[in-house]
């Protein structure tokens, strides 16, 4: 299996750095900003992929979001079951990665709120962002990334992760050495090292090839199997929604068009009839939505 | 047929400009001395103007069997460094505020580069006025020559870290001590160290300049009291030794660039 394959650019976007982007407008929200309680866990030994993160129902209700006036989210609301693998499908500049940053506590609403709850004990819901470009820091090794800003006896744990995303061989590259495939996993693996019970995904896929894009689809649906947590996918690819989620949300004028439920059991056969004529159905509807059709990706 | 082809492709590695001999860039050098020596030798070059190198070798040989040699070069030595510690330090403390806090930097900026403007040369009257000719004369003008470049660039450094990074730090929950130390400074490190490099060549220019003023020790110290007595080949020596520490502090300031930034595609290079 060769992930040595071509690496495309990414663009990054420019981003608000003004404040620690813990408090949103909700005070269930988990604070971002609080290192996980890594100490008091049991540690696993071995490569068992680890099931603390237990999904958690994510509630958002009429969510407002204003940049200078312009009105991106307006009066959004959503219910998110735990343990639901959800995508968000939209054009650019829809609001779904909007949502998605204000989910994770990297924005505020201008309105509204977002709460989680975990089914079990008091602890407060963690929430982890793959972003869609993999922000690896170019000066730490493989392993060290992964192990980001947790306690210095975590190794063992972020080898353990590594391994389950396949990439144990390289604990020791530097990122620059790696494939953008291979980078977004590492930061698919630092993201589980956290153990979330929420786990958000703005666009990680977008700039990888064809073929590596499915092979990290199946990872991930596999990684989302093994750990229980709930899933928010943000994508511009229908096809890739609908091999993934329980449900495809579909975003439009800052609301929610459509909510389709994908009942097709895994793993899913791209080719199968049902799954063309859901994924022929979703993307009429994108496609309606707007009489722009050639801005469709 | 076949010797045609192996010609064709000597011909194609020679043009791709396959890499030559290490030696061959002393060849030059060691001409140029063959000729200085020859030149020297035959007379045509007075003892006054320039000696022969052979002598400027003896020179060396006595200086240093008389450890007047040693001696004057741990005093520069201990000028310079002392003068990069006390300037660098603070041009990297104040990079690092203006840097960071926004307020520091509205209220500190405009009046550093203000500063900045005025060449460190130009201060040496005041300087004499304020310490006289002494260590301190020494100490004030390099760590004067040397702040500039470590603070802009340590300044520069840390405006210029991926702003996407530092976001996704934050999401991660580092403290901010952590940021400070796995986002920011790293990122800050490569244009620190470009700093270093400018300021370590500005050090000796500031040293030679205020030893040449007025030292009763130092390397400085050494060629001028030898130019007294018309002793060239001294002078010649404190000259080859300033180039020599010189090279050693680049030499220094690459090899700290290679360790610190081996996980930059562009230094690992080479």
């Amino acid at each position: 299996m060769s992930r040595q394959l071509v690496q495309s650019h990414r663009e990054k976007a420019a981003l608000r750095l003004d404040g620690p982007p813990t408090a949103t407008g909700c005070e269930e929200l988990p604070a971002l900003g609080l290192v996980p309680e890594l100490g008091s866990r049991s540690t696993r030994p071995g490569l068992r992929p680890c099931s603390a993160g237990s999904g958690t129902h994510l509630s958002v209700d009429g969510l407002v979001k204003r940049y200078d006036g312009r009105s991106v989210l307006h009066g959004l609301s959503l219910q998110i079951e735990a343990g639901v693998f959800v995508a968000i499908v939209g054009r650019s500049g829809c609001g779904k990665s909007t949502l998605l940053r204000i989910i994770a506590g990297l924005d505020r609403p201008s309105s509204g709120t977002v709460t989680l709850t975990t089914p079990i004990g008091e602890r407060r819901p963690r929430v982890r962002l793959m972003f869609q470009e993999a922000r690896l820091l170019p000066w730490k090794s493989v392993l060290a990334n992964v192990a980001l800003g947790l306690p210095k006896s975590v190794p063992g744990e972020a080898l353990a992760v590594l391994h389950e995303v396949g990439l144990a061989d390289r604990a020791a590259s530097w990122p620059a050495e790696l494939s953008g495939g291979q980078r977004q996993r590492v930061a698919l693996a630092r993201a589980l090292l956290h153990k979330p019970d929420l786990l958000l995904l703005d666009e990680p896929l977008g700039a990888l090839d064809a073929l590596t894009r499915i092979e990290m689809q199946a990872l991930i649906e596999q990684l989302w199997k093994e750990h229980g947590f709930t899933a928010l996918l943000v994508t511009h690819d229908v096809q890739e929604a609908i091999a993934l989620a329980d449900r495809v949300l579909f975003i439009e004028d800052g609301g929610i068009a459509f909510d389709q439920r994908v009942d097709l059991s895994r793993p899913r056969a791209r080719g199968s009839a049902d799954f063309a004529r859901l994924e022929n159905d979703a993307l009429g509807r994108v496609l309606r939505s707007d009489p722009n059709r050639d801005a469709l990706v | 047929m076949g010797s045609a082809v192996i010609r064709a492709s000597r011909a194609e590695t020679r043009h791709g400009g396959a890499s030559a001999h290490p030696l061959v860039g002393w060849i030059v050098p060691v001409l140029l001395l063959a000729a200085w020596q020859l030149i020297s030798g035959i007379g045509w070059l007075p003892e006054r103007i320039l000696p022969e190198p052979w002598a400027v070798v003896r020179a060396a040989y006595r200086l240093a069997a008389s450890g007047e040699l040693w001696e004057d070069t741990e005093i520069s030595a201990a000028r310079a460094l002392g003068g990069l510690a006390i300037g660098g330090g603070l041009g990297f403390a104040l990079g690092l505020l203006t840097g960071l806090s926004r307020v520091a930097e509205t209220a500190l900026d405009s009046t550093l580069q203000m500063v900045r403007n005025v060449p460190p040369l130009a201060m040496i009257p005041l300087v004499i006025l304020w310490f006289g000719i002494d260590e301190g004369a020494k100490l004030f003008l390099v760590a004067l020559g040397v702040f500039f470049p470590i603070y802009l660039n340590t300044f520069h450094g840390i405006r210029s870290v991926d702003r996407d990074l530092i976001e996704m730090a934050r999401s991660y929950g580092l403290t901010r001590w952590q940021l400070y130390r796995d986002v920011i400074f790293p990122g800050a490190l490569p244009s620190i160290l470009v700093g270093l490099r400018f300021s370590l060549g500005l050090m000796w220019v500031m040293l030679i300049v205020a030893e040449t003023i007025s030292a009763s020790s130092g390397i400085g110290y050494m060629t001028m009291n030898a130019r007294e007595f018309l002793q060239t080949d001294v002078v010649m020596v404190g000259i080859l030794l300033y180039a020599l520490l010189g090279k050693l502090a680049d030499l220094v300031a690459r090899g700290l660039e290679r360790y610190c930034l081996r996980w930059h595609p562009s230094y690992r290079a080479r």
